[in-house]
């Protein structure tokens, strides 16, 4: 029973997952651009989640929505300062750019926030659910679906509205996508928005059950690169099939082997990807 | 570099000890130009991958902690020369950059930058809580002198002299790349791979030597620092901070260039003492956020380091020159 | 038989980019592989530099199987290819960019200084030699490009479009080159759209269209047919050229 408890909350934060590297893989198919600040972006989703209940009060719903809104504009305009020019650089220049992004931003966070461990406010989806004798709190569950909903509506965001098919084409052809009045620049801008709040939000979501600092936002990069390898170039219903695998194995590593190996096994698992099958599960190399 | 500028540079550098010493903070002075030139070790044993071959590891700090823990391993167990533990250290690195590098570097360059975060903190952790490693203590080198093999002098001056000559061979070494087959073929895979491809460049196997002799090398800096210090813990070697300040050493001053390192390093050492001193522990906090600042600065405005820009504002000047002469 | 192609078919997904083509090129041959934009030349061209790897097909050099080899195989081989876009080392010298190719068959920095030399030297580039790449226009880089090329000392040379965008003077300069180039000896496989290039300087000419061979066959007799004439003009062009009987 436990262990099926186990399974299922590996699950449910895998769903996180699923949504937090969703917009990593975005960016990555759509630019060939890997932001190495993307951890930093769900970190700042938390703290915006927090700053949130404590300025305005509300819920989850309030502060997931600020946190996503928030990043938002952050990404819109990380992409309109920085990789827009960057793109057109060096390789060193490009990895660079988000690298030192990733340093600015977190140190910032300890300047300005501290390097104190916080939680947010209990909401009220604190207590515990009894779902056939798997015990669940209600934040791991809410998390969990909200975030595989989000996960499958930015898939059909991509394939199935107008929007989407934009922000494809300009992700397959860049010149042809102009020459059919299609601005690459503001897709990709909006890319980056979208990016950003998506990890935004599920910071804020994973935020509900975890105690955070500005130091998570390292870790959860690596998730997510683990993630999007895993998951395949480019690909949304990779990084959601992905996001669910990261999670198990991560929960299950912890309940064999103890919650020091959790995130050795994963990064173990990424190394041995990079051997055995870079293109992941749906992609291609 | 012009030959009398060369000369003046290897001068001032042989003689920096000598010319401090006569001022109070004499022991300070030649302790940082002894940490200027390890700093510039590093920097520009990575400048060797990630500036020449264009393969950036931000992860570099695993090779570095090799060469620091072994020593010091070796020590710390069997109280045997923590000297020995280095062509250890260099083995160790060798191993870990081809089990990184074999795989990645015949995909897109950002699979290999991911792997060499993940293998660096995968090793952290690994080392941060496995005793016979130290754990999250560390390791300890011996404390007093036990013969010349010991490494361990009371001034800083011999270590200066210790780190300049492992420079100078990197530098040596690297010059001598740059001008060989394997110096013209990196550059062609940073200028073009697709390009250099068809011109028959070994792609792959051309990106391991490079990420080889990097490793290397930087396993070489690792060891002068547990040699110096005495002392190692995952932090201190492992950690990604380690990382960044090879990069941000070699790209300030210039990446792919032959001193920007140790440019980059001359600026960036006494800097950081400056705000550590200044500032305290919160400057530190403040050094990073700084730190992180300069290389979205660097890769979004001049990508060359401080070398390209001078280079750049001398063409300008020239040109300006040659515009006045003509217009008299 | 110096390179042969085998019914080369390349598809990406369910679009067919090049279906069953062959090609023979005997050595010291001039092939011209000519069609309509889109028609799969290119995509043939880059299956045969080892740029792209074909669905189906065989590709044989000097009697190796070359259809999965890398591109830097087929140079080791003696095959060489220029880019349709110019891909020079824009930040490196003329004369390094030669001596790129150059330590191909030349390990030490001193021999390929002098081959990358003699390259430049029958390529008209040698004044230029301390210029940056970047710093040529487009006529420059393409002539680079072959130089760079040239320095590998390659068997075959595979031109994409080397010719286009250059000024008739640029044109027949560019000519003459390739004539010295082939007078070397080496064999060459031209992708052009300036019909003057083909004329004056293939033997044997392919022409594509819809990723199919239509026809092949000397030049002069090869513009004539109208099959060709309708995959460029379009369908009433070969009834009118024809002439009214049809």
């Amino acid at each position: 029973m436990i262990l099926l408890q186990v399974i299922v909350g590996g699950l449910l934060l895998g769903a996180v997952y699923a949504l937090l590297s969703s917009g990593l893989t975005l960016i990555w198919g759509m630019m060939n651009f890997i932001n190495f600040a993307h951890g930093e972006f769900v970190m700042l989703g938390m703290y915006a989640a927090l700053l949130t209940v404590l300025w305005i009060g509300g819920g989850p719903g309030i502060f997931g929505f600020a946190a996503a809104l928030a990043l938002f504009f952050l990404g819109i305009l990380v992409y309109f300062s920085l990789i827009k020019e960057v793109m057109r650089g060096p390789m060193l220049a490009q990895i660079l750019s988000t690298f030192g992004l990733s340093l600015l931003l977190r140190y910032a966070a300890f300047w300005v926030f501290s390097p104190n461990v916080m939680t947010l406010p209990p909401t009220a989806l604190a207590g515990t659910i009894d779902l056939g004798g798997i015990l669940l709190t209600g934040a791991q569950l809410v998390a969990g679906l909200v975030a595989a909903v989000l996960t499958l509506g930015m898939h059909l965001l991509l394939t199935r509205s107008r929007v989407g098919s934009q922000l494809l084409a300009v992700a397959e052809d860049r010149n042809a996508a102009m020459l059919m009045g299609i601005r690459p620049d503001r897709m990709q801008a909006l890319a980056w928005g979208l990016s950003a709040a998506s990890a935004g939000i599920a910071g804020a979501l994973w935020a509900i059950s975890f105690p955070f600092s500005p130091a998570v936002g390292e870790t959860f990069a690596l998730t997510a690169f683990v993630v999007v390898t895993l998951g395949g170039f480019g690909s949304v219903p990779g990084a959601m099939l992905a996001g669910l695998i990261v999670g198990l194995i991560q929960a299950l590593s912890a309940y064999w082997l103890g919650p020091i190996y959790k995130d050795v096994v994963v990064y173990g698992l990424f190394v041995a990807l990079l051997w055995l099958r870079p293109q992941g599960l749906l992609g291609t190399v | 570099m012009k030959r009398w500028g060369l000369l003046a540079l290897v001068a001032a550098l042989l003689a920096y000890p000598w010319l401090v010493a006569g001022s109070d903070s004499a022991a300070f002075l030649q302790d940082m130009g002894a940490l200027v030139l390890l700093s510039a070790v590093g920097a520009s044993a990575w400048n060797i991958l990630g500036g020449y071959a264009g393969q950036i590891s931000v992860g570099h700090a695993v090779f570095f902690g090799a060469g620091a823990y072994l020593p010091l391993l070796l020590y710390q167990h069997w109280q045997l020369p923590p000297l020995l533990g280095v062509p250890a250290g260099v083995a160790a690195s060798l191993v870990i950059a081809l089990f990184v590098g074999f795989p990645t570097l015949r995909l897109v360059g950002h699979y290999f930058s991911m792997a060499t975060i993940a293998v660096a903190e995968l090793v952290r952790i690994v080392i941060g809580n496995w005793d016979f490693l130290g754990a999250a203590i560390g390791l300890q080198g011996p404390a007093t002198s036990r013969g010349w093999y010991d490494v361990i002098f009371r001034s800083s001056v011999p270590y200066y002299y210790i780190f300049l000559a492992v420079l100078a061979l990197i530098l040596l070494v690297t010059w001598q790349m740059q001008r060989s087959r394997l110096g013209y073929y990196l550059g062609a895979i940073r200028a073009g791979e697709r390009a250099a491809r068809s011109l028959g460049v070994p792609v792959r196997r051309y990106k391991l030597y490079a990420l080889m002799l990097s490793a290397a090398f930087t396993s070489l800096a690792g060891s002068l620092y547990a040699l110096k210090t005495g002392f190692i813990d995952p932090d201190s070697g492992l950690g990604i901070l380690v990382s960044v300040q090879m990069i941000i050493t070699a790209a300030l001053g210039g990446a792919g260039t032959l001193f920007g390192p140790l440019l980059g390093a001359a600026i960036l050492v006494p800097l950081q003492t400056a705000t550590n001193t200044w500032l305290g522990g919160s400057g530190s906090g403040l050094t990073y956020i700084v730190y992180g600042g300069v290389i979205v600065l660097i890769a979004r405005f001049e990508p060359g380091g401080l070398i390209e820009l001078g280079q750049r504002l001398a063409a300008l000047r020239q040109r300006r020159r040659k515009v006045v002469h003509r217009a008299a | 038989m110096l390179l042969s192609a085998e019914k080369v078919t390349k598809q990406f997904g369910s679009f067919r980019a090049v279906s069953d083509a062959d090609l023979s090129v005997e050595e010291g041959d001039i092939i011209g592989l000519i069609g309509p934009n889109g028609a799969g030349k290119s995509t043939f061209f880059n299956c045969i530099a080892g740029d792209a790897l074909p669905s189906s097909g065989r590709i044989l050099f000097d009697g190796a199987d070359v259809t999965r080899a890398t591109p830097e195989t087929h140079a080791r081989l003696g095959i060489g290819r220029t880019f349709q876009v110019p891909a020079t080392f824009e930040d490196m010298t003329i004369l390094d960019n030669v001596m790129v190719g150059a330590f191909l068959r030349h390990q030490h920095r001193g021999e390929a200084r002098d081959r990358a030399f003699e390259v430049l030297k029958l390529t008209g580039l040698e004044q230029q030699a301390q210029q940056r790449a970047r710093s040529l226009g487009t006529p420059g880089r393409k002539r680079l490009e072959i130089a760079r090329v040239l320095a590998t000392g390659p068997r075959l040379m595979l031109l994409d479009e080397a010719l286009a965008g250059l000024t008739p003077g640029e044109v027949q300069r560019a000519i003459e080159l390739v004539r010295r180039i082939h007078e070397q000896g080496i064999t060459l496989v031209i992708v052009e759209h300036i019909m003057e290039v083909i004329l004056t300087l293939t033997r044997h000419v392919l022409v594509f269209n819809q990723g199919h061979v239509i026809a092949s066959g000397k030049p002069q007799e090869v513009v004539k047919d109208p099959a060709v004439i309708e995959a460029y003009l379009g369908r009433g062009h070969a009834r009118a050229v024809r002439g009214p009987a049809g």
